[in-house]
């Protein structure tokens, strides 16, 4: 059935900061999932202690081009598994970003993503101490077989134990991530995954579907038709269920996978990525963007993936970018309706004008006007008098597919 | 006049045929060894693959005989297919023997009693040849019983060869000149010379094959083809070996070539007869008929950019096909492209074979249709090959279509088979004849229309391989037929427009429909895809839109490649065809296009 509910209705969103983002890449798990396409490594603390020095020269070496930008204002630890670096190791790398780069004041917001057996009352208290205001917790189930199933080494019990921990350590926000669309998975599990984790009063819940990467074990498997995948009419119903059952407890969605307790505890990192605000990525695989100026257009690299490979280019005394492309108005807007059709805010059609010049109504009022009765997209105004095209919950759905529907006819 | 030898080989197909005539070709050293290559009459790759003569070829080999004499023998090669069942005429009249090839396995198919009864009514003179002894599944006994049998001939008369191996080729080469008679004629005569072939050389123009039945012919007489009335001089005439030789002239009997300063082969009709423009024959060689399309359908490029390629690789095959005839088309869907008419659907085939190899094109092509003739309320009459000018059904008094004679010949056991295909296919005054122990012939009268879509095919698989088809057009009657018209989203998809019958108007509707909703991809808008006769829905197939098409993750190093992936969705998208705001792709025209029947599982 086709719904024609609007999550974006309502949901209030966070003026946007235009201050660049610092990512932080920590490759290390403690296992490999077997459906992560993450840089992840296993190994041992002399390698991690070595990383961390390894990530302190990158630090250095990219900081002068990032000395005229707008302070920094979010930080964000992402992975692998960030909390299987010691406190001190993280201490260490944030100590060098705040000598070389520049820091909101008094200070910008930290991101730590975490993996439930990592969350103690002692790490939490360090964390704490070196800034850390989002702890994400790598939970993906409380079911203890989905847990088998996923690889993951903790425990419904555990995960649980590891949210109320976290949130007795005074982060302004605890994010749970969860896992679903796993073959077999019925309506009822998936609800129930989604109460426990309510129940547990979380400031903010990531839902990511299974995705089935080319490549890892998951990917293998169903290469050769031993993970069958879920029929899509089921996986639809998964996400609305996930996208309503959360809007009723009051975690409305802001965007496909995320949903928030309050405007505060959205992702305030990574919606810079959802609007092209700059950001700077540092550690193996991590992506940067640079935002156009007078003299060059908007530019975005990124860093070797593999970590030796890395390491070896830093040892060299060379930045470790693997790559670049540079962004021209078509290829913005592109990025743009793709990425602003995934959000409840939807894409501001004022400053995808202004921006990049894309007049996306005038181009496509026939597609717009049936993309509005078949109940997949409105367009609204906002206090300002700012229109949006904002998709509903059946258009958050297929929201790739929705935006390749759009004609961008370009300026040149 | 007596030595020459006149013959055309007839088998069925795989029983050898091209093989048998290679053979002959080399131990009469027509042709240098290191110029051989197999199948060396097929000189289209075409023919070459399927194994099937398309274009009929001839040959001119001097022979030594026993007795010491030396003989003209022209091989006449004959298409193998009904379409072409004109032409195979005119080949067989050419010719005064026939050697008729008989598998030493297989034995006596349907084919090899029909190409028999051919044969026979041009009163040539058969030899049997028992092909392929080499096997170790021969059988030969078994064979020459059936050729006793079945074909009513004679097996002792019968010459046992392996074309592969060259056995028996020397014993075959004396019964041509002992068994096969030599031509008739009065070369004092004023010309009558048979057009019995043309080829195409891109530097000489048309070449034209011709049979001499009387007078003689040389350069530069001025030659009047009697049927299309126009004349030409005579530059050339020689013999086809496996190249052409020049001859000061040809006489009364004898088979070769005329080079005349033809550019092309428009306006050549096969079968038409050359004689003196000064000194006229009173009758042409009896038997012309002259060779009109009977099947058209629409060649789109599957690339627009493509039209100029397709202009051109048409202008190019019509040079050498003079059957083929074509006219500019437009489609909303597909653009721009050409209503074409072909001699048959086999015909059809050769010519969209030729052009997607030849000329590297891919193509779509419409349902192949009849031509209707159609009297509207005023009493004007009009033609209609093509459904898009199908008049409106309110302005139509009467519609006629064409009817043919169909005669099948099939072993009696498949009798009751094939006379309810017939029937199915709304033959009337369906008919059987004993011809032989177990041996029918069916005749019956049967729309065109019918036939087009897969009649062949069902026939061959009703009876086994064993029924074989041959028709000729008799008249056109009137018919019940109505336009179906395929809508997507309520919108026409005119290339996919067809007439057919009211009784199968449905079904083949809804056939479509199926075809078409398998092959659509999933949109973000539900589709309908309906069958339609005018106004009136008689099928409905529906595409339900996406309902989950979004990645879950997109961070920082997930949206170029999700850019890219976008980039090149709107690439493919603009290679698709839109109708009624619904993205269809090109394979989808294909697959409802395929002939009938060929798959749905």
């Amino acid at each position: 059935m086709r719904t024609t509910s609007r999550t974006g209705a309502g949901v209030m969103h966070e003026p946007r900061s235009s201050a660049p983002g610092l990512y932080l890449h920590v490759p290390f798990c403690s296992t490999i999932c077997p459906y992560c396409d993450f840089s992840v490594m296993r190994s041992a603390s002399p390698a991690r202690e070595r990383f961390a020095s390894r990530l302190v020269v990158e630090v250095g070496l990219a900081a002068p081009a990032w000395r005229d930008t707008r302070p920094f204002d979010t930080v964000y630890f992402g992975g692998g598994t960030p909390s299987q670096l010691p406190p001190e190791d993280l201490a260490r790398v944030l100590a060098a970003c705040r000598t070389h780069l520049a820091f909101a004041t008094p200070a910008p917001w930290i991101f730590l993503e975490a993996n439930p057996e990592d969350v103690t009352h002692e790490a939490c208290a360090a964390w704490r101490g070196l800034g850390v205001r989002t702890l994400s917790l790598g939970v993906q189930s409380f079911s203890d077989e989905t847990l088998r199933f996923l690889g993951r080494r903790h425990t419904g019990q555990e995960a649980s134990a590891a949210v109320e921990t976290a949130l007795a350590a005074g982060f302004d926000t605890v994010s749970i991530d969860l896992i679903f669309g796993l073959r077999g998975q019925t309506a009822e599990d998936w609800q129930l995954q989604l109460a426990t984790a309510v129940s547990l009063e979380p400031q903010h819940l990531s839902c990511y579907q299974l995705t089935i990467h080319a490549g890892t074990r998951f990917g293998v498997q169903a290469k050769h038709g031993q993970l069958p995948e879920l029929p899509e009419d089921d996986q639809a119903t998964l996400f609305e269920l996930a996208h309503r059952f959360l809007a009723d407890a009051g975690w409305p969605a802001y965007e496909v996978s995320n949903f928030a307790r309050a405007p505060l505890h959205q992702s305030r990192h990574n919606r810079k990525y959802w609007d092209h605000t700059p950001y700077l990525g540092l550690g193996p695989s991590a992506h940067s963007l640079s935002a156009a100026d007078a003299s060059s257009p908007a530019r975005r690299w990124w860093n070797e993936r593999g970590t030796p490979r890395w390491e070896k280019r830093l040892a060299a005394g060379e930045r470790p970018i693997e790559g670049q492309e540079l962004l021209g108005p078509k290829d913005l807007a592109e990025e743009a309706l793709l990425l602003g059709l995934r959000t409840t805010a939807g894409i501001d059609l004022d400053s995808l004008t202004t921006r990049y010049g894309v007049d996306l109504l005038s181009a496509n009022g026939a597609l717009v006007t049936r993309l509005t009765d078949e109940g997949l997209v409105v367009v609204r105004a906002d206090a300002e008098g700012g229109r949006h095209l904002v998709p509903t919950l059946s258009g958050l759905a297929v929201a790739d597919g929705l935006a390749a529907a759009f004609d961008l006819t370009l300026p040149n | 006049m007596d030595h020459i030898r006149n013959f055309c080989i007839i088998a069925h197909i795989d029983h050898g045929k091209s093989t048998l005539a290679d053979r002959l070709i080399q131990r009469c050293g027509g042709v240098e060894d290191r110029d051989f290559r197999d199948q060396i009459l097929d000189s289209m790759d075409l023919e070459r693959e399927r194994g099937i003569t398309i274009k009929a070829n001839t040959v001119t080999l001097p022979y030594t005989a026993r007795d010491g004499k030396t003989y003209e023998l022209n091989l006449i090669d004959t298409p193998g297919h009904v379409d072409f069942s004109h032409e195979v005429r005119r080949s067989l009249m050419s010719c005064e023997g026939a050697l008729l090839v008989v598998d030493a396995s297989q034995g006596v198919e349907a084919q090899t009693v029909a190409n028999l009864y051919l044969a026979m009514e041009f009163g040539l003179t058969v030899v049997p040849v028992i092909n392929k002894i080499d096997l170790p599944s021969a059988d030969i006994d078994r064979v020459m019983e059936e050729i006793d049998r079945d074909l009513g001939l004679d097996p002792f008369e019968s010459v046992q060869v392996s074309a592969k191996l060259g056995t028996g080729i020397d014993d075959l080469l004396e019964a041509i000149v002992t068994k096969l008679p030599p031509p008739k004629g009065d070369p004092q005569a004023p010309l009558r010379a048979l057009l019995f072939d043309a080829q195409y050389d891109s530097y000489r123009g048309a070449v034209l094959l011709v049979r001499l039945f009387d007078g003689t012919l040389k350069a530069p007489t001025r030659v009047r083809l009697m049927h299309s009335d126009a004349e030409h001089k005579v530059e050339e005439v020689g013999n086809q070996r496996l190249k052409r030789v020049p001859v000061p002239q040809l006489s009364a009997g004898e088979v070769g070539y005329v080079l005349a300063g033809m550019k092309s082969l428009a306006g050549l009709a096969i079968g038409d007869t050359l004689t003196e423009a000064e000194r006229p024959a009173a009758e042409p060689v009896p038997g012309y008929r002259e060779a009109k399309p009977v099947v058209f359908s629409s060649i789109y490029p599957m690339a627009t950019d493509d039209y100029e390629d397709l202009t051109k690789a048409l202008e190019k095959l019509k040079l050498n096909d003079a059957s083929l005839i074509y006219e500019k088309d437009a489609s909303a869907a597909l653009g721009f492209g050409f209503r074409c008419g072909f001699l048959g659907l086999l015909h059809l085939d050769v010519v969209q074979a030729r052009l997607e190899r030849e000329y590297d094109l891919s193509l779509i092509l419409s349902a192949p249709s009849v031509r209707y003739r159609i009297v509207l309320n005023n009493d004007k009459e009009v033609w209609v090959d093509n459904p898009t000018f199908y008049p409106d059904p309110a302005n139509i008094k009467e519609a006629y279509e064409p009817y043919i004679k169909a005669s099948i010949m099939t072993p009696e056991r498949y009798l009751g088979a094939v006379m309810e295909l017939c029937r199915e296919r709304r033959g009337v005054e369906t008919t059987y004849n004993y011809l032989a122990a177990g041996r029918m012939e069916v005749v019956s009268q049967l729309p065109l229309a019918e036939v087009l879509f897969d009649f062949y095919d069902r026939l061959k698989s009703i009876t086994q391989g064993y029924g074989s088809f041959d028709y000729e057009l008799l008249d056109y009657r009137l018919g019940d037929m109505v336009k179906v018209d395929i809508l997507v989203n309520g919108e026409k998809v005119d290339a996919l427009s067809q007439l057919v019958h009211r009784e199968f108007a449905r079904p083949r509707a809804l056939r479509y429909c199926e075809r078409l909703a398998k092959k659509i991809p999933r949109q973000q808008f539900k589709i309908a895809i309906q069958g339609a006769i005018g106004g009136q829905i008689i099928a409905r197939e529906t595409i339900n839109p996406f309902r989950k098409d979004v990645t879950a993750k997109c961070y920082g190093g997930d949206i170029s490649r999700k850019r890219k992936l976008l980039e090149k969705q709107k690439e493919g998208k603009k290679k698709m065809k839109m109708v009624g705001a619904v993205e269809i792709p090109q394979e989808a025209f294909v697959a409802v296009l395929r002939t009938e029947d060929e798959d749905d599982e």
